[in-house]
C-alpha cells in the first residue's frame, strides 16, 4: 500500500494520491497505445495507412487486411506468397513447436533444479550451485551469442572446428543441432530467472513439512508431486507465462541459428516479410519490372501495413490469451513474490 | 513398539556459509550422545535452545545422519536407514501439516504412499478419529489453514498415530500453543501416550512439561546429555551444578561460601551458619558453593541470617508464596506459606538435610541430599 488508509482526507495526501493515479494512467496509456495503433491500422485501407498525418480512427474501416491475412495463412494468396517462404500457418506451427518444447522441458527442469537446490542440497554445496546458476543471469546475452552459436555448430564443442582425438585423424563425436528447432529450444530450457523465482518460493516452504512427509514414507518425488506442487501453482503460473512469452517472442536467436526459411518461427517471419515488403530491391531491369508487377498485385489485393498489423496481432494474441487464462494465478504469484 | 539405543552419536552440521566462521566450527550439535529408551517408555529430553535436543530427535528419526555413532531399533542398526523405512511417527513444533490437503488427506497420506487399499485407509482414519476423541471428526474435512493452532496440533498427532508407529517422536509439540490450550493438550498427549504405551521421545524446553510427560528425563547441554533419570533423581542427586540449577522452578539459589571447622560463612556478607556434625566432617575445608532450593530454607530460626525482601510472589494453588531477596551477589528465592506476613526482612537458615554443596571452581557436587525417602 503506497498510501496509508488513515488521513486520506488531508489535502496534501489527496493531491499526491491523484497525482499518482494520473501518473499510472499515463503509464497505462503509453503501454497500450502501440496495441491500439496496431489494431486500428489493421482496419485501415492500404492508402490510409500511408497517409500523413496518421489518422486516429480508420475513416473507411475495411477488412481487406484481415481477409488478406486469412488467405496468407492458408497459403492461397499467390501474389503475396512470392514474398513468403510458405503458407503462414507453417511459421505459426514452428512457433508452437518451439514454445511447446521450451515449456515441456524447461519448466520441469528449472523447477526440479530449484527444488533440489532449496530442499535436498545443504551446506556450501547448495550455496555454490545457487551462485553458479544465478551467475548466469549476470552474463549479458550479447556476450554469449557467439559461443552459443559455435556450440550449435558442433554441439559439445564451442569451437569452429571439431577437434581431433589426439594421435588420430578421427574427430570427436559431435552433434550438429544448427538449423534445427533444437538449437532454439535447448539454450533456453534452463532459465536462471525462473530458477530464482522457484527457489525463492520453495525456500518459504518449511523444512518440517518435507520432513513430516519423509517420516510418513513419501519418496522424494512423491513429496514433490503431492505436497510441494499443489502449493506452488501460482509460482508455476508466473514461470510458465514468463517462459511462454519469452519463447514465443524470441527473435534474434532463431534468426541467427535457423537457416532454412521454412523453419522460422512466426516472430521472425513477420519481420522478414516486413523487410522484403519495404526493401524489395532488384538486380536488373527485368527483375525490377517483374517485382513492380508483383508489388502492384499485392497492393491491389490490399497487402500493406494493415496486413502486417494483422499478423502482429495474431502473433501477440497467444501471449494475451495465456495471460487472461491464468490471470488470477499470475496476480497471486506476482503478489507472492513481489516481482515484475 | 521398539527399544531405542543411541550410541555415542556425533553430529556436526555443515556450515551454511561459504566461508566457515570460527564459531560455526567450534562445537558439534551432538557430541557423543548415548541414550537408551526401553520398550514403551517415555523419555523427555529437556534443555535450553541450541543444546542439540532437536538434532537428537532428527538423528533418531533418520532426518539427519550422524557423523559417527549408531542408532539401534530393537538392537538392529538403523543409523543410515532412510526415514521413510523406519516406521516412526513424528510431531513437529510448527505442526507441519500438508497445506494442500484437508485433515483427512493429511492422515491418509501414509496409506497413499504405501499403496494400501482404500478401505483400510478409511477404516484407520475412522479409528483414529475415535481414539482422538470428541470433535476430531469435523477437523478432518477442513484445510489446515482454517484450523486454530490447537486443532492443527490435534490433526498432526492424529497423523502420527494413524499408522501405529513403533516410535513416537515429539519435537516441542505444544510450545506454540497458548497457555490454556497447552495445559489441555499436554493432558491429552499424556493420556494418549499412556493408552498406547508407545516408546516416545519427547523434546521440550519446558521442564514442567518434561516432568509431566516423561518416565525419565534427559537433561542436555551443548550437545551432551548431562544426566538421565527420574525427576527425583535429577532433583535430589544432580550430577553437576548445571543439572541442579536447571531442574526446579524457581531455580536453586547458589552462593559462594567458605567452610571452616563446622562453620559456613558467606564472604562479603555477615552471614554464617553452624553446620551439623556429620556434614561438617564430610565436607572439605575451604571455599565451596552452596545450593539451596526454595523449599530448602528454614525461616526464623535462632542462628538465622537476615535478608532484605525484594518482592513476594503468591501462588495460591500451591499454597505457597515465594520471597525474593539477595544474599551477597546471589539471588535468593524462599518458599514460604501463602499466609506468611509481609515484612521488610526475613531471617533464613538453610535446611542442611536439603542443601547441596558444589566445588568452588568446578561443577562437580561435593554433597547432595539424596532422594528423600518419604515412606
Amino acid at each position: 500500500m503506497l498510501f496509508p488508509r488513515v488521513g486520506r482526507k488531508q489535502p496534501a495526501i489527496r493531491i499526491a494520491w491523484w497525482l499518482v493515479v494520473a501518473f499510472l494512467c499515463l503509464g497505462i496509456t503509453l503501454h497500450l497505445f502501440p496495441f491500439y495503433f496496431m489494431l486500428i491500422t489493421s482496419f485501415k485501407s492500404g492508402e490510409e495507412v500511408l497517409q500523413f498525418p496518421p489518422t486516429w480512427w480508420p475513416q473507411e474501416p475495411t477488412l481487406a487486411g484481415w481477409r488478406l491475412v486469412v488467405s496468407l495463412v492458408h497459403g492461397a494468396n499467390t501474389a503475396a506468397s512470392t514474398l513468403m517462404d510458405g503458407p503462414f500457418w507453417v511459421f505459426f506451427l514452428n512457433s508452437v513447436h518451439i514454445t511447446f518444447w521450451v515449456l515441456v522441458l524447461g519448466i520441469p527442469i528449472t523447477s526440479l533444479a530449484a527444488y533440489a537446490n532449496s530442499k535436498l542440497q545443504s551446506g556450501p554445496l547448495a550455496r555454490w550451485s545457487f551462485l553458479f546458476f544465478i551467475g548466469t543471469l549476470m552474463m549479458p546475452a550479447a556476450l554469449t551469442l557467439i559461443p552459443n552459436y559455435l556450440l550449435t555448430r558442433n554441439f559439445p564443442f564451442a569451437l569452429p572446428e571439431v577437434p581431433e582425438i589426439p594421435g588420430t585423424d578421427i574427430e570427436f563425436p559431435s552433434v550438429r543441432i544448427w538449423d534445427t528447432h533444437w538449437a532454439v529450444i535447448l539454450p533456453i530450457v534452463f532459465q536462471a530467472f525462473n530458477f530464482l523465482l522457484f527457489k525463492g518460493f520453495f525456500d518459504t516452504i518449511p523444512d518440517s513439512v518435507i520432513q513430516a512427509a519423509r517420516v510418513d514414507g513419501g519418496s522424494e518425488f512423491n513429496i514433490f508431486r503431492r505436497i510441494v506442487l499443489p502449493m506452488s501453482v501460482p509460482v508455476y503460473a508466473v514461470a510458465i507465462w514468463g517462459a511462454f512469452s519469452g519463447a514465443w517472442d524470441q527473435f534474434l536467436w532463431p534468426l541467427i541459428v535457423l537457416q532454412t526459411p521454412e523453419k522460422m518461427p512466426a516472430s521472425v517471419e513477420i519481420y522478414l516479410l516486413l523487410q522484403r515488403f519495404t526493401q524489395a530491391g532488384s538486380m536488373n531491369a527485368e527483375q525490377a519490372t517483374a517485382q513492380a508487377q508483383q508489388m502492384q498485385e499485392i497492393l491491389s489485393a490490399g497487402m500493406s501495413w494493415n496486413g502486417l498489423m494483422v499478423l502482429g496481432i495474431l502473433q501477440s494474441l497467444p501471449v494475451f490469451i495465456a495471460f487472461i487464462v491464468c490471470r488470477e494465478y499470475l496476480l497471486r504469484g506476482i503478489r507472492l513474490r513481489g516481482l515484475k | 513398539m521398539a527399544r531405542i539405543d543411541v550410541e555415542q552419536v556425533v553430529k556436526r552440521y555443515a556450515a551454511e556459509r561459504i566461508i566457515d566462521t570460527e564459531s560455526a566450527k567450534a562445537r558439534p550439535a551432538l557430541n557423543g550422545v548415548s541414550l537408551h529408551v526401553a520398550e514403551g517408555e517415555t523419555v523427555s529430553v529437556v534443555g535450553s535452545s541450541g543444546c542439540g535436543k532437536s538434532t537428537l530427535l532428527k538423528v533418531v528419526a533418520g532426518l539427519e545422519y550422524p557423523d559417527s555413532g549408531r542408532v539401534l531399533y530393537n538392537g538392529a542398526d538403523v543409523t543410515f536407514v532412510r526415514p521413510q523405512e523406519r516406521g516412526v511417527g513424528m510431531v513437529f513444533q510448527d505442526y507441519a501439516l500438508y497445506p494442500s490437503m484437508k485433515g483427512e488427506g493429511n492422515l491418509a497420506y501414509y496409506f497413499e504412499v504405501h499403496d494400501r487399499s482404500e478401505e483400510e485407509k478409511e477404516q484407520r482414519v475412522r479409528e483414529t478419529a475415535e481414539r482422538m476423541g470428541v470433535g476430531f471428526e469435523h477437523l478432518l474435512g477442513r484445510v489446515p489453514t482454517t484450523l486454530s493452532g490447537g486443532e492443527q496440533q490435534r490433526v498432526a498427532i492424529g497423523r502420527c498415530i494413524v499408522r501405529d508407529p513403533q516410535l513416537f517422536l515429539m519435537d516441542e509439540p505444544i510450545s506454540n500453543l497458548d497457555a490454556k490450550l497447552r495445559e489441555q493438550t499436554r493432558v491429552e498427549i499424556r493420556r494418549l501416550l499412556r493408552k498406547f504405551g508407545i516408546t516416545t521421545l519427547y523434546v521440550t524446553h519446558d521442564q514442567q512439561e518434561a516432568i509431566f510427560m516423561g518416565d525419565r528425563i534427559a537433561v542436555m547441554r551443548d550437545g551432551v546429555i548431562e544426566q538421565i533419570g527420574t525427576f527425583d533423581e535429577l532433583y535430589y542427586t544432580p550430577v553437576n551444578l548445571f543439572v541442579a540449577t536447571f531442574i526446579g522452578s524457581p531455580p536453586m539459589t547458589v552462593f559462594p561460601a567458605y567452610v571452616s571447622s563446622g562453620v559456613v560463612t558467606v564472604p562479603d556478607t555477615d552471614a554464617s551458619w553452624q553446620l551439623p556434625y556429620q556434614l561438617a566432617t564430610e565436607l572439605p575445608l575451604g571455599p565451596v558453593r552452596v545450593g539451596v532450593r526454595p523449599e530448602g530454607w528454614v525461616l526464623d530460626t535462632p542462628d538465622a541470617v537476615g535478608i532484605r525482601v525484594r518482592h513476594v510472589e503468591r501462588i495460591p494453588t500451591e499454597r505457597a508464596s515465594f520471597i525474593y531477596g539477595n544474599l551477597g551477589p546471589a539471588n535468593v528465592v524462599v518458599a514460604a506459606p501463602v499466609d506468611y506476613p509481609e515484612r521488610a526482612e526475613v531471617r533464613l537458615t538453610p535446611d542442611w538435610d536439603r542443601a547441596y554443596f558444589f566445588a568452588a571452581d568446578g561443577e562437580q557436587p561435593l554433597h547432595v541430599p539424596g532422594v528423600l525417602e518419604l515412606f
